[in-house]
């Protein structure tokens, strides 16, 4: 459609808006690649903790450290999509503000458990000690899987719900369900089941998205 | 009695602009353009007429050593375009 400076007819005007909006309202920009970022990564660090429990081995360096350095990649990510972005939509801000909030719950969350943890150990021990009873059951990271994984889904369920994401969706209802199967499963289940939910919440549709996204032939640099 | 259907926007690049714009927070030239499928001078002009009426607001800035020109819909380019799909709503309304 070549567009000049005509008069429309009332029909005409309308039909032209609801082209535009919704040409606007498909014109946002996903690569998938933080999603297939952070799904490897995560489901890389709990299946190794799985590793670590089953075969009763330690790593020279805490797994979860992968997660962190994982943020240096999606900044440059970030930059590099936003910089390519001929435009921007009411609903990228907000989910911007929505997983920034996210990142700083799971770290609120992992201080607080770590924290508690270190107080609580030395109690746990000292009733082992007295009662000669395992506290296995108690350990604290067992019940936090619960408290992370309804983390993840939060912020899974809204892109998804935004973005009109079915696969995401799905993963971050999975996230849900996990987290109370987890108040009842032991530890090494907990990771296996955090596994789960990263590739199903972010690794799987984020492949999807990058599928669509290359197929469009859009941006494809990034 | 029909109201005026505002000249500004009953122009159909002019309109096509502005659909556009309400559905996002900011669009660059070229992303307008590509969208409505004008002509950079075409669209530079029809642009500078939704500009001069305070319907968008045009940031021309400088992006890695190129010039960059993003539109972004004002509140009274929101109220425009909302009274003028009222007004054409009255008017489809009296026509069945």
């Amino acid at each position: 459609m070549n567009m000049e400076e005509r008069k429309l007819s009332e029909q005409e005007s309308l039909a032209l808006i609801t082209q535009m909006i919704n040409t606007a309202k498909n014109s946002f920009v996903d690569t998938g690649i933080g999603p297939i970022l952070w799904g490897a990564v995560i489901t890389l660090c709990s299946l190794v903790q799985v590793a670590q429990i089953q075969f009763d081995f330690e790593l020279p360096v805490d797994i979860w450290f992968l997660a962190v350095i994982a943020i240096i990649p999606q900044i440059i990510i970030s930059v590099r999509e936003k910089k390519l972005q001929k435009v921007r939509g009411w609903t990228d801000q907000t989910l911007s503000y929505v997983w920034m909030c996210f990142g700083i719950g799971v770290f609120l969350m992992n201080f607080i458990s770590i924290s508690y943890v270190q107080q609580i150990e030395p109690v746990l021990r000292e009733y082992e000690q007295l009662t000669q009873k395992s506290t296995g059951h108690l350990h604290f990271w067992s019940y936090a899987t619960s408290f992370l994984l309804f983390l993840y889904g939060v912020p899974t369920i809204v892109t998804a719900a935004t973005r009109k994401f079915r696969s995401m969706l799905l993963g971050g209802i999975l996230c849900w369900v996990c987290c109370v199967i987890c108040v009842y499963t032991n530890i090494k289940i907990d990771f296996l089941l955090m596994a789960l939910c990263a590739t199903t919440s972010w690794l799987i549709p984020g492949i999807f998205i990058r599928t669509q996204f290359l197929k469009q032939g859009k941006l494809a640099d990034v | 009695m029909f109201k005026d259907l505002d000249p500004i926007l009953h122009s159909q690049l002019r309109l096509a602009v502005i659909s556009l714009l309400i559905g996002v927070k900011e669009a660059e030239f070229t992303f307008i353009r590509e969208k409505t499928n004008s002509t950079a001078g075409n669209l530079s002009v029809q642009i500078n007429k939704l500009k001069e009426a305070g319907y968008i607001e045009v940031i021309k800035q400088f992006k890695d050593n190129y010039p960059q020109t993003t539109c972004k819909i004002t509140p009274e380019g929101i109220k425009a375009f909302e009274l003028y799909v009222k007004n054409l709503q009255s008017y489809l309304t009296a026509g069945k």
